[in-house]
């Protein structure tokens, strides 16, 4: 209930909020539109502060910026090591750059009697919440190691979720706390936009790269209208000129692109016919994929037991992978004492899935940050970055003619065991949580 | 030709006799608030001197201004469109406080609450930012009077362009010299700060040529301060906003002159029209430094010119706002007489406040007690003067010594005809002669006299309507703003008189 407020809640209040004030405050409220410079009053320490803190914080948004707008492009590039490792580096040194510049002007204004003079409670407010808030961001980067990777597969897809009115806050519930401070702490500042001094984050002036070094403005309408005719005439004529060509190049190059397709349509002409088959082979294959999980899904929702493999298919070091009724992965061995031992194969950390060969100490690995389960209790190794064990998984041994041979369910006492000759022909099923093995 | 009419300001500094009531009017009007103690949009500095802020002049510090560098475009001295985006978070071309003064009061209400006591009670000083007590070491006119002063005089940066032994003899004291120059905003027709300013708060009125600040566009970047060369945008540090002099546009608005030219004590400041062609203001300061005086004398428009006349009617210029430009005090001074000249122009931002250089302090040189003046060359103390005639070329002709001699010449011819019609101490050939050498003549004689010593109210302000009603007119209904605008529609004074 209170992640449904804080994951789904607060960022559609906090959305709604930010977008109605900030119009509402650049609108009504212009003067109030201010970066608050205090540099007049204080130089030095602002030098050391300001920089470092605006250059860090820029950085660190970038990057939360290209993988939130860009996410294909973002895990593109992720997919080559050193270039995670160095966007990984850039980050944490971004942020204690900001760190240590909000640091600096921390300390500027509590110390400094003219910086006092003009700080406001929304003031302290603001900069003790961005200390707090950079700090578990770098926190979790570096706790959670290759955070550019993981959250671009679980905070991106929340994030879009919530635009595209679906939200889906499966992605990130299951979290640790620190991580979830942090978002909480994103749309935190988005709600505050609009009311405090980070309204001057709206005021960036981009329009200055392309004005003219002169403005000037005429009062009366009559003179209006005639400077604006005289300006096309003389001043700005040769601007215009060099704008319109621009327009024109751009254009050309457009219908240049256009027209060959253009082209294309109305002569009805097709591709040819490899790439056109290749196109609709891989169409089909998208489609058999959907239908394949919709089957899964229907199945799982209607058959209360679910087949994983026959009993001679289960291996003792090489783990058989299925899908559960979560539809996660799960893993089936063959135990040493002939029983299947079936486990959840959902890293409990985040959400990887776990590797499926046994090592020598019974263990199964989870390869993103390197948690070890032991297959016997699902507990991790100590000090593995996941803390919570994999959940044992109901199944059942059926044979040909549908009789439960043996069974277990999680929490309860083992049910029918049966003689290993009787077992080789049966299969392993899975059970639905809630009901047992008839 | 594109013709702009511009409200242009002449500054007579032999006239000024530095008693601030000019800081001080518009103190009263415009900057007695919080946030805006420490702005004087009218201040008076003592030359030699260092000005307000400290050493405004030194652009190797502040950065203010246009760069040449002899082809090409002018760049601003502070930043490039680039850098300008690094410059929001710190801005190393700012001034602060320290360069300015910490505004203070005193803690009057101590002087009526102190208990009965032997001693005397006292108002101490106390700081207007942060309300503690503090030790005043600076003011807006801090080195007021103190020219001679090593600590204030020394550091004045148009003294370096002197020899040393022209640097000893000034701090003499026999030789001790000084003027004042007040300073409003230049009101620039290439302003810098409108060129800086990255929010585009920052422009030029088309009407009048006033620069104005619009506040609600404002953001605080503070480019401008930096870019100002001559330091005349000041940010308020309450409101994270910029503001300069506004040239008092309302009073304007309604025919009358701004607070501290209607103020003036010595009666020193002239304002009229001058149309200009704003053609050429993009290329006027390509050129030299020696140039630039007459290179922006060459951008102006001859208001009798019928070709000129027909050019404004077509941009717009109404029939009374050409009829002021004829009757320009501010035209005589610059163009007909050529006595009147920009303040450091080699800033190249066109100001459009011209001052006209002070004589007395040249001429004052003394030996044995007496004044010298020759009979047989009339001009020989401008070569051997007090305040050498370099230092006048560094404030007002880019360094150009011609100029500023020209400008003395005239000006010592006009004393010398007015003591010979009253006097008659002198050879009338000597009279002509010096005349000759000034290449003026009688009448015009009489009229800089007349213009400069027996001016009225309305021949020193030739305001052109603005017709405000218009302005209001393309933003709201005129009767709906009367109240709104807080200035009444009526005119309060008739422009002729």
């Amino acid at each position: 209930m209170i992640d449904a407020f804080l994951f789904i809640g607060l960022p559609y209040i906090a959305l709604i909020v930010a977008t109605i004030g900030c119009v509402r405050r650049a609108r009504f409220s212009k003067f109030s539109m201010s970066a608050r410079s205090s540099q007049f009053l204080e130089d030095r320490q602002l030098l050391w502060g300001s920089a470092p803190w605006h250059i860090g914080i820029m950085g660190v948004l970038a990057g939360h910026g290209i993988a939130l707008l860009l996410p294909q492009v973002w895990s593109y590039i992720l997919t080559v090591p050193p270039a995670m490792y160095l966007i990984e580096t850039v980050g944490v040194a971004c942020s204690l750059l900001a760190l240590a510049g909000l640091s600096t002007l921390i300390y500027r204004r509590l110390t400094s009697a003219r910086i006092q003079a003009v700080t406001t409670t929304s003031d302290l407010l603001v900069v003790a919440l961005l200390f707090l808030q950079v700090l578990v961001g770098l926190l979790s980067a570096v706790s959670f190691r290759y955070g550019s990777a993981w959250s671009t597969a679980t905070v991106v897809p929340y994030f879009w979720s919530l635009l595209a009115l679906q939200p889906d806050m499966s992605y990130v519930s299951g979290f640790p706390m620190l991580f979830k401070l942090h978002l909480i702490g994103g749309w935190l500042f988005v709600l505050l936009l609009p009311f405090t001094r980070l309204i001057h984050i709206l005021a960036v002036p981009f329009q200055y790269l392309w004005r003219a070094p002169q403005l000037v403005i005429w009062n009366t309408t009559r003179r209006r209208k005639q400077a604006l005719a005289a300006s096309i005439r003389a001043e700005s004529r040769r601007e215009f000129i060099k704008g319109a060509a621009g327009v024109t190049g751009a254009t050309g190059l457009l219908a240049l692109g256009v027209s060959s397709k253009a082209i294309n349509f109305f002569k009805g002409a097709s591709q040819d016919p490899e790439a056109e088959s290749a196109l609709l082979e891989k169409k089909l294959q998208r489609l058999k994929l959907t239908a394949e999980e919709r089957s899964y899904e229907l199945e799982r929702q209607r058959n209360t037991m679910i087949l994983v493999a026959g009993y001679a298919e289960l291996d003792a070091v090489k783990g058989k992978y299925f899908i559960d009724y979560a539809m996660a992965p799960g893993l089936a061995f063959k135990g040493k004492d002939g029983m299947p031992i079936v486990i959840s194969a959902k890293c409990t950390h985040l959400g990887c899935t776990v590797s499926s060969t046994l090592d020598e100490n019974g263990r199964i690995m989870c390869p993103c940050h390197i948690s070890y389960f032991d297959i016997l209790t699902g507990m991790p190794n100590p000090g593995a970055p996941a803390k919570a064990p994999l959940p044992q998984i109901a199944w059942a041994l059926v044979d040909a003619g549908g009789k439960v041979l043996a069974s277990n369910t999680p929490g309860q006492a083992s049910g029918k065991v049966a003689a290993p000759e009787a077992l080789a022909q049966s299969s392993l099923y899975i059970t639905k949580p809630g009901k047992t093995a008839a | 030709m594109d013709v702009r009419a511009h409200v242009s300001v002449i500054f007579h500094l032999d006239k000024c006799i530095g008693c601030h009531t000019c800081s001080v009017a518009c103190k009263n009007v415009w900057t007695d608030r919080p946030g805006a103690e420490y702005m004087w949009w009218n201040n008076v500095e003592t030359k030699p001197g260092t000005g307000y802020p400290t050493r405004w002049e030194d652009q190797q510090k502040f950065n203010g201004g246009w760069q040449w560098d002899g082809a090409g475009k002018l760049r601003t001295r502070c930043q490039s469109k680039a850098d300008s985006y690094l410059k929001l978070f710190y801005n190393p071309n700012q001034p602060n406080l320290d360069d300015y003064y910490e505004p203070f009061t005193y803690k009057y209400d101590d002087l009526f609450t102190a208990k009965l006591s032997d001693d005397q009670p006292t108002a101490v000083p106390i700081s207007l930012i942060t309300g503690e007590p503090i030790e005043i070491k600076s003011g807006p006119n801090w080195d007021d009077d103190l020219s001679g002063s090593p600590i204030y005089a020394e550091n004045d940066l148009n003294l370096d362009k002197l020899t040393e032994e022209e640097r000893n003899q000034l701090f003499e004291v026999e030789r001790l010299t000084m003027f004042y120059l007040p300073r409003i905003c230049n009101h620039c027709a290439n302003p810098t700060c409108v060129a800086g300013c990255p929010s585009g708060a920052i422009y030029k009125r088309g009407e009048d040529g006033i620069v104005l600040i619009n506040q609600e566009k404002c953001r605080g970047w503070r480019a401008c301060v930096a870019a100002c060369p001559y330091k005349k945008i000041y940010y308020n540090w309450k409101t994270g906003k910029s503001e300069k002099c506004v040239l008092c546009f309302p009073r304007l608005e309604t025919g009358q002159p701004p607070a501290c030219f209607h103020s003036c004590v010595g009666r020193i400041r002239y304002m009229g029209v001058m149309l200009y062609d704003a053609d050429r203001v993009p290329d006027a300061m390509k050129v030299p430094d020696r140039a630039l005086v007459e290179s922006q004398r060459m951008a102006f428009l001859d208001p009798n010119d019928p070709q000129v006349i027909a050019a404004a009617r077509k941009n717009g210029i109404s029939e009374e706002f050409l009829d002021s430009a004829k009757n320009s005090p501010a035209w005589k001074y610059i163009m007909e007489w050529k006595l009147a000249l920009p303040l450091h122009i080699e800033y190249r931002t066109m100001p459009m406040l011209f001052y006209v250089p002070p004589l007395l302090p040249v001429m004052g040189k003394s030996s044995n007690g007496t004044y010298n003046h020759d009979a047989k060359d009339f001009f020989t103390s401008l070569d051997q003067s007090r305040l050498p005639l370099k230092y006048l070329a560094s404030l007002f002709s880019a360094g150009n010594v011609d100029i500023i001699e020209a400008v003395m010449r005239k000006l010592m011819a006009v004393r010398y005809f007015k003591r010979w019609q009253s006097v008659r101490d002198m050879d009338e050939n000597d009279v002509n002669k010096i005349l000759r050498e000034a290449r003026t003549t009688p009448e015009e004689v009489e009229q800089i006299y007349a213009m400069t010593a027996i001016p009225t109210h309305f021949q020193r302000f030739v305001l052109p309507p603005l017709q405000r009603e218009e302005a209001i007119e393309s933003s709201c209904s005129p009767e709906a703003c009367k109240g709104c605008t807080g200035f009444s529609l009526e005119p309060t004074f008739h422009p002729r008189a």
